[in-house]
């Protein structure tokens, strides 16, 4: 390392570092101190609150709504991740086959998860309009359904229906990242095999799954983690209803401090979703650490 | 090629027919997009039509023009740049220096700040957003785009340095250090050395932040109550919310404004895939 000037290195890590424990490591803060506290509108501004100790948390847990979301937000980023790398990664062989075109076109995929969420959620509550939808006029073209499904009216539907969005918002994203982890692995290893009588199933299961095993960890938890932000694309489509059977526990959350004005109850679901949500970066940074040793 | 089509094992036809099958699947894959900029060409019968068309019977721009002059488009898609360009400018500023410091620097301190840059990006703004409302409503600048601007940095600029870290590790040691022998200081050097280098990277997460800030939600709503400074995101949500939408406009509304981001996203699509592809797995 040079000796030139390395405390001018310490002041470019400090700034954005700062920032970021400024605008994120302290709202967070914050929310679990509102957490414990008494919060309304007409003391939000305060700074001493009323201390309620962890009356706030026991009512989220007494809350119905808050465990039919908690089964709703496990439901929502489970199925989005197993679709998103079961899809993706099936996207991702498929164009791995390098014909004419193949690179173009797989990343024309990213066109879905290029939009602004708030327009993905705009564009499928219209295709998934109960009436003029055209998601029910091609169902049932297709005879695959003879009623017109109520997509985002039903309340059995409606966490399907959004978890579909999201599903193909967010699936070319990792398709892309899992595209890559699949160019690195070595080709001897494929030619050995093939020489050994491994046929396609066999070099799969034997070779390219294991070999994509700690992307598709790191993959996982990116996933669970944009997932968890699908704040914007279910507020557009459904608001989290009817009767909070699309909801999830961010938008749930937002909804306690902003729509009921509850913002300790609201702070207090909060963390629960933060409990979750830390969980999973941890795993993240742990891949991320155990690449950089193998790799 | 002869090996990957080995290593994989080739579908019986190979070459061109593949192509034709994926570009089919590609197609319908995008087809709410499509469906999305035709539903703007339809007019209020058609859009209502039963069955749907699939090419509009008489393609016009009544919706179009409707969003314009009713719904203040242009005032909506001002405040999306207003907020999305600065963000992008401030991101990239404290990106390229943390970066940099970060794939420079070996010791603790940095793994610390490291972790800490990837723990912080992950949380939804959902639920920083109560917080954010009160710190700018202490701050007194609830109603103004600086707090907009200000909130959605702290994620974009997560985001940038944990795909610009690894980035500036393949700045080569080498010609910094013959930048020193000539004299120049440890800035100096940042400045006509490596940032020129890494011209195409910062263009590349430049974009994605460019993107992630003009379809920012969730702080435009909670940050702006005065209609006059909302982004267009909050204007296409207050036009969806009502009872009975008019879809032909909502998507008229939606199309004018991704069509940017689209065209960014054509132009730069090899550059956009390679970067994030690099960035986000190590």
């Amino acid at each position: 390392m040079p000796g030139s000037q390395p405390a001018l290195l310490y002041v470019f890590l400090a700034l954005p570092v700062l920032y970021l424990v400024g605008f994120v490591g302290f709202p967070i803060a914050y929310n679990l101190m509102m957490s414990v506290q008494e919060v309304n509108l007409g003391n939000i501004t305060e700074f001493a609150r009323p201390f309620v100790g962890l009356d706030n948390y026991r009512t989220v847990l007494a809350d119905e709504s808050f465990r039919k979301v908690l089964v709703n937000t496990l439901l929502f980023v489970g199925f989005n991740v197993v679709a998103q790398i079961g899809i993706g990664l099936a996207v991702a062989l498929f164009f791995a086959q390098g014909f004419p075109g193949a690179g173009f076109l797989r990343g024309l995929l990213l066109c879905s998860w290029m939009l602004p969420a708030l327009v993905v959620g705009a564009l499928w509550k219209w295709i998934f309009a109960t009436e003029y939808g055209v998601a029910n006029y091609v169902l049932q073209g297709l005879q695959l359904t003879g009623s017109p499904i109520h997509w985002l009216s039903d309340p059995a539907v409606a966490l399907t229906s959004v978890t579909l969005a999201n599903i193909w918002f967010g699936m070319p994203f990792s398709m892309i990242l899992i595209a890559a982890a699949l160019t690195a692995i070595p080709k001897e290893q494929y030619e050995a095999a093939s020489l050994d009588g491994a046929g396609a199933g066999a070099r799969f299961w034997y070779i390219t799954l294991p070999a994509l095993r700690p992307a598709l960890l790191a993959v996982a938890s990116l996933v669970t983690i944009y997932t968890m932000r699908a704040f914007d694309l279910i507020f557009a489509m459904t608001q989290g209803g009817p009767l909070d059977a699309s909801n999830v526990l961010p938008l749930l959350s937002y909804q306690f401090s902003f729509n009921q004005f509850d913002f300790g109850t609201g702070s207090a679901m909060g963390s629960f979703a933060f409990l979750i949500v830390f969980a999973v970066a941890l795993i993240y940074v742990r891949t991320l650490k155990h690449e950089e040793v193998a790799g | 090629m002869s090996l990957t089509l080995r290593r994989l094992g080739a579908l019986p036809l190979g070459g061109w027919p593949v192509t034709v099958i994926a570009a089919l699947g590609v197609g319908i894959y995008l087809f709410p997009i499509y469906w999305m900029l035709i539903s703007g060409l339809k007019d209020s019968a058609e859009i209502f039509a039963n069955p749907p068309t699939f090419v509009p019977r008489a393609p016009s721009l009544a919706a179009f023009e409707y969003v314009f002059v009713r719904e203040n488009v242009l005032r909506y898609l001002r405040n999306s740049l207003v907020i999305a360009i600065p963000v992008m400018v401030l991101t990239l500023v404290l990106g390229s220096m943390g970066a940099y410091a970060m794939s420079r620097l070996r010791n603790r301190v940095v793994d610390v700040a490291i972790v800490v840059v990837l723990l912080l990006q992950v949380f939804p703004e959902a639920l920083l957003a109560t917080p954010m409302f009160i710190i700018f409503r202490t701050l007194d600048l609830l109603n103004t785009f600086t707090a907009v601007i200000l909130a959605t940095t702290s994620k974009t600029l997560a985001f940038a340095l944990v795909i610009l870290r690894p980035m500036f590790r393949q700045v080569p040691v080498e010609l910094e250090e013959a930048s020193f022998v000539d004299g120049c200081t440890r800035l100096q050097t940042f400045r006509l050395v490596v940032l020129p280098l890494m011209r195409v990277p910062l263009i590349v997460v430049g974009t994605l932040c460019f993107v992630q800030a003009y379809g920012q939600f969730v702080y435009g709503l909670t940050l702006l109550s005065q209609q006059e400074l909302q982004p267009a995101t909050v204007g296409i949500y207050s036009f969806v919310g009502a009872e009975y939408a008019d879809w032909h406009r909502v998507m008229a509304f939606s199309s004018i404004f991704v069509l940017p981001i689209l065209a960014i996203f054509l132009a730069m699509q090899r550059r956009i895939v390679s970067g994030l592809t690099a960035g986000a797995l190590k």
